[in-house]
């Protein structure tokens, strides 16, 4: 290498190797085959050790959005765990499972019916996408492409008002730690594009976020064969008035994967969602399931939930455009993201090599971006689900205290319809209004025009909560001992992995910890970081003077980011672990 | 300031010790399958490399080099992303099946012929303490002994002033402070400082390397074998090795039954596991 040192710069830099991003690079590579003549770099930057080691995701996805972007992904050899044969959503009780008739299911929720979807393990297919992409990159000789895993981006560098690069690496060398970009794609889940989004103040809503925990099992031999067959549930462990639902996905090779995504605007300050995801294994149902069943994977990552009403204002800046879960492309009605992720990956490749045939990457060259992919057939579904979370924000006694009623109506005689007639008996006027406000807005999108306005998850956390709600969520005691783990044995399955002395979480103020310990202390309930880590890192200490200390084992991070969310006076924050450092979640 | 320094590394592809490793009937590891890695001893050998560089003026040069079948060119790159300047693979069918007086005598060919082409001897080669495949720890003196260089084992911490290398090594019950003259051969402890990440600048450089032409790509990574470094055949490979594996068997099962308690309090789990481990009662009072 020579001494003088040059800038890093690349034409294209994606923060991320995200379904979106890696879509993105894919697409533009195909463009460029065509036209050889013309030249330019990609880098692609990915804070995980290797491909698909930080991704955790399902997941359903229809096939078209493969054949659209990935025509070859058949011949190509993209991993599918399994074809969806049929698909359930069920209501879960205490003791019993009721499958909603696929008659009602198709009539009243039919995003829920999934046959035909493939099922994917979302690590493995990023990981596959990131091969495809070196092979594809071999051949085409005018595109110099880079991959970077082990490289987070941390700080974002501008030149003006314009997005100029990266900081990929704290060296002290400016020249060595920062690469320059001409434009930058944000395909991340949040870590670095809230960042922009706050600097080019593009926010309408705060984004809603929630968490999703899931485990990965090997079934025993004799066990019932269940690939292809997916459930979605609603109802037991989370009772306590919270949004959340459980899945469960049969894949290939007799494994299994379970479970739970739990909103975080929620008032519950102690949501301990790996707990809830054990008290769901408790079911008798899922216990049948997994006798005999051996423990894969575990892992958790934030899921944003708000949609299309949370949207940022523009989805491109000067020199930068903001793809997959940066944007918050989740539908959560129809329980799908993906599509839209790869959407934008594939509609951004187009913008992105106009703008690099041009060297034009400003907001108004860009902006074609936002244009072309809200017109995208993709995105006709997320709009006319925009009122779901409002629907149940504006009714909570709809999951608070109606749900809990028609579960136990299920329990009592396995079936709802006593429980809902019990509703509608002792609330009749009330029950009704919500029932009919809630449908109108999650079956009538398209005449209603109502604004939408959301609450960030850490406003609604309420130290009051009432415990009896909370209570709801544990189940019976008998289980068989080995389905159910500990939140210290389940990070082992996470496969972290550190360096000595991580300190990837900032905790800006420690007086400030004090006072929230103070606060939740003198309820007799569990500060929220503590209780609702996804792993073991946060925990109380007592320090000198016998005062309790917020303190943190960061080595067991899995870097899902709940901590920063629902902390009560926003006092954390996550960033990316050095050197590739964290989970490996390769398989989840 | 310190004279420019030519540092080399000696290193070694192993069996990934994450992977699952299988073994050939005859008690062999069979390496075909197994997955691989830079040995970890040799890891903080290119550290201390590294950080020699630092140490020397500035026209230091650092050097990495293996012996071992083709594919472990991919740890002559890892050395590249770290900031090595050159590397060079010894790699010939007839080295199968080297001890480590054949490894010895083949490495230091190798060396030799680097010493030439360079156009100067080395004034410091660092070895890892042993590899984990073999664990001899022998290769790095043998080599030593043969180019007749100073030789510091077991070394945690050094610094480099006047051509004296001040070490600090591993005695048994202690530490030794020595300082010997350049050239040295050191084989590094697992005591000191592990294998910082790649440099970004390092890793865009191997991609770089890798997408250039065969000739541009031996600027870096030269491929050798055992004519071009001038070695005897006779004294290399199974031919030039007189260890011979006898027989190897299994000293009896390891692990044994173990049964795991999870899944309770913790007093719970302590009394569950008396209640089953009748010897352990014998230690403890309970």
């Amino acid at each position: 290498m020579s001494n003088t040192k040059p800038r890093i710069e690349y034409d294209l830099v994606l923060v991320g190797a995200s379904p979106s991003n890696l879509t993105l690079a894919h697409t533009i590579l195909g463009l460029a085959e065509k036209n050889p003549e013309f030249k330019f770099s990609i880098a692609i930057l990915e804070k995980a050790h290797d491909f698909g080691g930080h991704i955790v995701s399902g997941a359903v996805v229809h096939p078209s959005i493969f054949t659209k972007a990935f025509p070859d992904h058949i011949k190509d050899g993209m991993p599918i765990e399994a074809i969806c044969k049929k698909s359930y959503v069920s209501l879960m009780a205490y003791h019993e499972k009721w499958d909603i008739p696929s008659i009602l299911t198709r009539a009243a929720a039919a995003d829920f019916v999934k046959e035909g979807y493939y099922i994917l393990t979302l690590s493995n297919v990023v990981a596959w996408m990131a091969e495809n992409l070196k092979a594809k990159a071999a051949q085409v000789s005018n595109v110099k492409l880079d991959l970077f895993p082990g490289f987070p981006a941390m700080e974002i560098i501008y030149e003006g008002d314009k997005v100029a690069g990266l900081r990929v690496d704290r060296t002290g060398n400016d020249e060595d730690d920062i690469v320059y970009s001409k434009l930058t794609c944000f395909g991340d889940k949040g870590f670095l594009s809230k960042d922009l989004i706050k600097k080019y103040d593009l926010e309408t809503n705060p984004q809603i976020w929630s968490v999703g925990v899931k485990e990965t099992w090997q079934l025993a031999e004799d066990s019932e064969n269940i690939e292809g067959k997916v459930w979605h549930t609603l109802g037991y462990p989370t009772l306590d008035g919270t949004l959340g639902g459980g899945f469960i996905y049969g894949l290939k090779n007799r494994r299994v994967t379970i479970g739970l995504v739990i909103s975080l605007d929620s008032s519950n300050p102690n949501i301990h969602p790996q707990k809830q995801l054990q008290e769901y294994k408790k079911h008798p149902w899922l216990q049948k399931m997994l006798k005999g069943a051996e423990l894969m994977h575990y892992g958790a990552a934030v899921l944003p939930e708000g949609g299309y009403a949370s949207l940022p204002k523009k989805f491109q800046v000067d020199g930068a455009l903001i793809l997959g879960d940066a944007l918050g492309l989740l539908d959560v009605k129809a329980l799908a993201g993906v599509d839209k992720a790869i959407e934008s990956g594939y509609i951004a490749a187009k913008v992105a090599y106009e703008a690099l045939k041009a060297n034009d990457f400003s907001e108004a060259k860009l902006s074609k971006y936002q244009s072309s992919l809200m017109a995208s057939p993709y995105m006709d579904k997320f709009k006319e689900n925009r009122y779901f979370r409002k629907a149940f924000i504006e009714n909570p006694e709809l999951l608070r205290d109606y749900l809990p009623e028609v579960l136990s109506s299920i329990d009592q005689t396995k079936a709802p319809v006593l429980g809902g007639l019990k509703v509608g008996v002792q609330n009749p006027f009330k029950a009704t209004k919500a029932f009919l406000r809630s449908a109108s807005l999650l079956n009538n999108a398209k005449e209603i025009k109502e604004e939408v306005v959301y609450k960030p998850g850490y406003q609604h956390i309420d130290p009051n909560f009432n415990k009896v709600l909370m209570d709801r969520c544990h189940g019976g005691d008998d289980f068989a001992k080995t389905t159910v783990y500990s939140r210290e044995d389940a990070v082992f399955y996470a496969n972290t992995r550190y360096d000595e002395h991580p300190s990837h979480i900032d905790e800006f103020n420690s007086d400030t910890c004090l006072t929230c310990i103070k606060t939740y202390e003198a309820k007799s309930l569990d500060v929220p970081c503590v209780s609702d880590c996804t792993a073991e890192v946060h925990r109380l200490d007592i320090s000198s003077g016998n005062i309790k200390v917020h303190a943190m084992s960061l080595e067991n991070c899995v870097q899902c980011r709940t901590c920063e969310l629902i902390c009560p006076e926003q006092n954390l924050r996550v960033n990316p672990a050095y050197a590739g450092a964290g989970p490996d979640f390769k398989g989840l | 300031m310190n004279k420019d320094l030519d540092i080399y590394v000696l290193i070694k592809q192993v069996p990934d010790t994450r992977s699952k490793a299988g073994v050939n009937p005859d008690g062999t590891i069979d390496r075909a399958k197994a997955g691989k890695m830079l040995n970890p001893f040799d890891a903080f050998a290119l550290q201390a490399g590294l950080n020699a560089k630092k140490m020397g003026g500035p026209n230091s040069r650092l050097f990495a080099v293996t012996m071992g079948p083709p594919p472990a060119i991919d740890i002559l790159y890892q050395t590249l992303e770290h900031g090595a300047d050159a590397t060079c693979i010894l790699s010939d069918r007839r080295l199968a099946a080297s001890d480590t007086l054949a490894t010895a005598y083949a490495l230091c060919r190798t060396l030799e012929y680097l010493f030439k082409k360079n156009g100067r001897k080395a004034d410091l080669i660092f070895c890892g303490l042993q590899t984990t495949d073999g664990d001899t720890a022998q290769v790095g003196p043998e080599i030593s002994e043969r180019l007749d260089f100073t030789q510091v084992t077991y070394c945690e911490d050094f610094s480099i002033s006047d051509n004296l290398l001040h070490a600090k090594k591993i005695i048994e019950g202690g530490t030794q402070l020595v300082s010997a003259e350049l050239p040295a051969l050191v084989t590094i402890a697992n005591s000191y400082t592990k294998l910082k990440f790649k440099s970004l600048r390092g890793a865009q450089f191997v991609q770089d390397v890798k997408r250039a032409s065969k000739e541009e790509q031996a600027k870096y990574v030269e491929i050798i074998d055992l004519d071009k470094c001038e070695a005897d055949e006779m004294r290399c490979g199974l031919n030039g090795s007189p260890t011979i594996v006898s027989k190897t068997w299994k000293i009896g099962v390891v692990g044994g039954n173990c049964k795991m308690h999870q899944g309770k309090a913790a007093s719970e789990l302590v009394s569950e596991v008396f209640k089953d481990a009748v010897m352990l009662k014998e230690f403890v009072k309970i």
